[in-house]
């Protein structure tokens, strides 16, 4: 159960990362906050897409990989099959709406996922609910100022203090852009102002036309031996889908 | 007078007036016996509740990966379950260890699924008397799994039924398959009722993946009442590694206060019971001793010595109060016997209540199997033999005291 | 002539005063413990009035249709606030107070916890839920605060979290969407169980409506003056509810707890029936004792011509006496241990520490018994009921004595 929704919240995260727009480099200036800030956000909208993602889990007892493609329309509708390995191959999950289903080739089943366990199984994965509530902005929730300069890598490391009245986990963010303004590592502290999770992006390349960090690796703090990486290996955005595409009939014929 | 004819004197007195003796011996006996059936009670309450509150569920002691309890995480295991297993069961103190695998998943008969905990274990061991599935005579062969009665209803599942069930594996492969459900199960722990499938063990283990793996080792002790002392000494075997053993009284403190709570009200209501014999006793004596003022009189214008009065109502006394107390015990210690043998059911007994009762999400049959151990009929008999001798020895010193003519007049 | 047998038993009566103090005080010892533990079966009730009073479960709830059957969080009345009313207008309503729960995931970074939130109406909540009172660090909600959230320290603990810490909770909205809101713990509940400090998760109600999106309350818990009219109130308030809307009692509400207490009231009868049985063979057996020392005194008044019904007529009345005198004893001997009881109880917090918890629900280990009207009827139904019934074998006896045999034989 868990492992689908991990698949499933790995999934968010990646198509949000796929729209993201590219930039000329420029030189090593202090960039401007707020337009750093949109873009970031930025990073993570596309009114529809088509992705191939690989994720890898590794926790301290055994590493799991997955290889899945996912299908995106707006922020209600998605449809997630896996592709590899071999065992779990055409096991899909579908979402509408406020239903989650899923699909279990092995044994022929469709299953609707209980709202209360669609909560409950957020938490286990690395990833956390703000990753999936589309609404979070850092530029509207958050106050930024340029921390300092790193040379290697070349880049800048942003602070962002939360603002007051926002509703989210991470009181502040340190992010570290390249000069290019593409997110190389995040770090995010808790309410408490302790580091609760890292994020490592890398591996940048063009994916369905803008250029992005393809590879994500993502940390819990206080948990051993414990990460998740996503690795995108191609990607389509802000094309037609079909209607049929995110239905259950759809699903249990997937591939 | 030697001491030797003094008994013999007061023996031959408790015969010559027989109703009066008759009449003392009943009342004293009677109220020994009913003691002894409330101690009986009393202690079956103690034994009952200690074996319905670790039997099914919870055993004397038990064994988990130290994070376990705290996160019910799936992956916190016991490695090497099987030889673990076998070098706690060769433990002199053990009478018998099973493990377990608790795995949250979820079920569906159609397309609803529902939130349910897989719970594995060795179905042989788990189905004896007094444990978790005591009284299953269905085997499970070939994903055939049991289901909690509550559950099924919620589901609308009968037996026969096919249901999937998806959970994870501790690979991180998603686990999944499907099921018939051989049977429904109504076991005294709610929880299972309410929201458990129950599989055999190696086949839980091989679904979620977990090659030797378990999340619970239950231990059952030789002497419950070590049950501490024993966990404390499992705790420092080096072949169990970091994980922990706790106790039942560690595992459930709710359970403790509650078994105490119950031990203190019955003993409470002992000490009145025993008040309550004592005082009838003693006033039975007492008046018994008063009204013979009149053969005292004789005795001391015979030329008796007044001590030796009073040690002849004493030893009259004493004798009348160990009879009776023996009387009432055999009477008593009968009744409970024969109580232990068939069972009362409690309900009948007490006129109402309910004759099964639901506690800490455990349902407990209320039917009785009192039990005596040799300190009650000690307690009883010299309760009744101190009663008896004080109860005497008061009135009659005084009445030997008196005038004989006074005496006489009386 | 009648008036002879009863001159005479009062004579006799005087004459052995010894005797009769005797009779007087084992009766009245023996009545005194029958009624103590009368006081305590009665008492009894009292305990369970506690629970529905002071656990937050209420002697009677309004609840959605539907929610006996599932009891479905979500599920919300269909005019709260009208329900409310119509309790708050019956007499014998001590408190109202409506509640609206939800299935919440609270989290501080990657610290999970899922969690029942019950939202509350802080100003009335502490009279109905006695948990609430033992804030250890921090202070409970203020009525009208908003985003102020009481954990108990177990959930705490699991967060990793401490007053003033600020908290995200997640819960699923109505349409199905995911709603989060962000609050700050203000107190922290410590109850002495680690399940009890799991259940414990309060916010105001206002902010469950806005977490959920289910506006309302989903259920109004009433707690009454006097546990025992439940019913009476139940049936009182069901025309009065909104259409769904029904009733329920304590009963009800937490079968496995009326289930405890059944059985705790059979086994106190039981006990007190085994108590009364040794009280009665006790003072039965005195009786005997005497009367059956009295042969030659009979004998001697059969032989002047007294009849044998006049004979077991004097030996009854003799019996009335010394039990109406037993307990008036009784009566002086166990009104103040009674009344004792009542106000102090039993308290058997050296036994068990000073709360003890019980299926999540708090309780202080005192008994209190019961004290009233009851008391005194009671009393005289036990002595006389002994003495009299225990002198009807030796008055038969009595009146059957062939004097002449009572007289030779010398005793």
């Amino acid at each position: 159960m868990t492992g689908m929704l991990r698949v499933w919240a790995s999934f968010v995260v990646t198509i949000a990362m796929l729209a993201m727009p590219m930039r000329a480099a420029a030189q090593p200036r202090p960039p401007d906050v707020d337009a750093l800030l949109a873009r970031l956000d930025d990073l993570y909208r596309s009114t529809s897409s088509i992705a191939r993602i690989e994720i890898q889990v590794t926790s301290a007892r055994s590493t799991r990989s997955l290889r899945l493609k996912a299908w995106t329309r707006g922020e209600d509708e998605s449809l997630i099959v896996i592709e590899a390995p071999p065992r779990e191959e055409g096991t899909a999950t579908l979402r509408v709406g406020a239903n989650l289903w899923n699909y279990l080739p092995r044994i022929s089943r469709t299953i609707r996922v209980p709202p209360s366990m669609m909560l409950g199984s957020w938490m286990g994965t690395d990833f956390t609910n703000d990753d999936l509530v589309k609404e979070s902005s850092l530029r509207k929730d958050f106050e930024a100022r340029i921390d300092r300069r790193s040379d290697t890598p070349p880049g800048w490391w942003v602070r962002l203090d939360v603002k007051p009245g926002v509703v989210g986990r991470w009181a502040r963010i340190d992010t570290l852009v390249s000069d290019d303004l593409l997110p190389i590592e995040e770090r995010h502290f808790d309410r408490k102002g302790r580091l609760a999770r890292t994020m490592v992006f890398d591996d940048i390349r063009m994916l369905g036309g803008r250029r992005l960090p393809a590879h994500l690796t993502l940390t819990p703090a206080d948990t051993e031996g414990q990460r998740t990486e996503m690795r995108y290996l191609d990607a389509q955005f802000d094309v037609p889908i079909p209607d049929d595409t995110f239905s259950l009939s759809r699903l249990e014929r997937s591939k | 007078m030697p001491g030797f004819m003094m008994s013999r004197i007061a023996w031959r007195n408790l015969w010559r007036n027989r109703r009066r003796t008759g009449l003392a011996l009943t009342a004293i006996g009677l109220s020994v016996a009913l003691v002894l059936i409330y101690d009986g009670m009393l202690r079956w309450e103690s034994d009952w509740l200690l074996a319905t509150t670790t039997g099914p569920m919870l055993g004397h002691a038990q064994v988990h990966a130290p994070e376990w309890r705290r996160t019910r995480a799936m992956d916190q295991t016991l490695r090497e379950v099987p030889r673990l297993v076998d070098a706690l069961r060769r433990d002199p103190e053990i009478a018998s260890a099973t493990p377990r695998v608790y795995a949250p998943a979820l079920a569906a008969l159609g397309q609803e699924g529902f939130a349910v905990l897989v719970l594995g274990v060795d179905l042989a061991e788990e189905s004896r008397p007094t444990r978790l599935l005591a009284g299953n005579t269905t085997r499970l062969t070939g994903r055939r799994v049991l289901m909690g009665r509550l559950l099924a209803a919620q589901m609308g599942v009968q037996p026969g039924a096919v249901i999937a069930l998806v959970g994870q594996g501790l690979d991180g492969s998603l686990a999944n398959d499907l099921f018939t459900v051989a049977a429904l199960i109504e076991t005294p722990v709610d929880l299972v009722n309410r929201q458990t499938i129950v599989m055999p063990l190696d086949e839980a283990q091989s679904l979620f993946v977990m090659s030797d793996e378990a999340h619970e080792i239950v231990i059952y002790a030789r002497d419950p009442a070590r049950a501490a002392a024993l966990a404390a000494r499992l705790n420092g075997r080096p072949d169990l590694g970091r994980a922990e053993v706790l106790d039942w009284q560690a595992l459930a403190p709710a359970m403790v206060d509650l078994i105490r709570l119950v031990e203190v009200a019955w003993v409470f209501v002992l000490v009145l019971v025993l008040i309550a014999a004592a005082s009838g006793v003693a006033n039975t004596m007492l008046m018994a001793t008063f009204e013979r003022t009149h053969e005292f009189g004789m005795l001391l214008a015979l030329g008796t010595a007044p001590s030796h009065i009073v040690r002849m109502i004493v030893l009259e006394s004493l004798a009348l109060g160990v009879i009776g107390a023996l009387l009432g015990t055999a009477l008593g210690g009968a009744l409970v016997a024969w109580a232990h043998h068939t069972g009362i059911d409690y309900a009948a007994l007490t006129g109402g209540g309910p004759s099964q009762l639901s506690v800490f999400g455990m349902n407990w049959s209320l039917r009785i199997y009192p039990r005596l151990a040799l300190i009650d009929i000690a307690r009883v008999v010299i309760a009744v033999m101190v009663t008896s001798i004080v109860a005497s020895a008061w009135p009659a010193a005084r009445a030997a005291r008196l005038q004989p003519a006074r005496a006489l007049r009386d | 002539m009648a008036w002879i047998a009863t001159r005479y038993a009062a004579r006799t009566v005087g004459r052995n005063l010894r005797r009769t103090a005797l009779s007087v005080l084992g009766i009245a010892i023996g009545c005194v413990l029958a009624l103590f533990m009368e006081s305590l079966n009665r008492g009894r009730g009292e305990l369970f009035a506690r629970v529905g009073s002071s656990s937050g479960i209420g002697h009677v709830r309004i609840v959605p249709a539907g929610w006996r059957v599932r009891r479905d969080q979500r599920l919300r009345l269909a005019d709260w606030e009208a329900d409310a009313a119509a309790a708050r207008s019956l007499p014998g309503v001590a408190v109202v107070t409506a509640r609206a729960r939800a299935q919440v995931l609270l989290a501080v970074g990657t610290h999970v916890v899922p969690v029942d939130v019950v939202g509350v109406d802080p100003a009335v909540e502490a009279r109905t839920f006695r948990y609430v009172q033992r804030v250890q660090e921090g202070r409970y909600l203020r009525a009208t605060e908003s985003g102020a959230l009481v954990v108990g320290k177990t959930i705490a603990d699991r967060l990793s979290a401490g007053v003033d810490d600020e908290v995200v909770a997640t819960a699923v909205g109505s349409g199905g969407d995911i709603q989060s809101a962000m609050f700050r713990i203000v107190g922290i509940v410590s109850t002495g169980s680690d399940d009890a400090d799991m259940s414990v998760c309060q916010v105001a109600r206002g902010d469950v409506e806005r977490l959920t999106g289910l506006s309302g309350a989903g259920e109004v818990s009433l707690v009454l003056d006097d546990f025992r009219q439940a019913d009476a109130i139940r049936l009182t308030l069901a025309p009065r509810l909104a259409p769904g809307d029904e009733a329920l009692t304590l009963p009800e509400l937490a079968p496995e707890i009326q289930g405890h207490f059944e059985q705790d009231a059979a086994s106190a009868r039981f006990v007190s029936a085994v108590i009364l049985l040794i009280v009665l063979l006790g003072v039965a057996s005195a009786q005997l004792a005497a009367v059956l020392e009295r042969r030659r005194e009979f004998a001697v008044l059969s032989a002047i011509g007294m009849s044998g019904a006049r004979l077991i007529t004097l030996v009854v009345q003799e019996a009335l006496m010394v039990g109406a005198a037993g307990a008036l004893l009784a009566l002086a001997l166990g009104l103040p241990i009674v009344w004792r009881l009542a106000r102090a109880g039993l308290d058997f917090r050296r036994y068990l520490g000073t709360s003890y918890a019980f299926q999540g629900v708090l309780l202080d280990p005192v008994i209190f018994g019961d004290f009233g009207m009851w008391i005194v009827p009671y009393v005289f139904l036990v002595a006389i009921g002994a003495t009299v019934g225990a002198s009807l074998y030796p008055a038969w006896y009595a009146a059957r004595t062939d004097p002449a045999v009572a007289l030779r034989v010398a005793q």
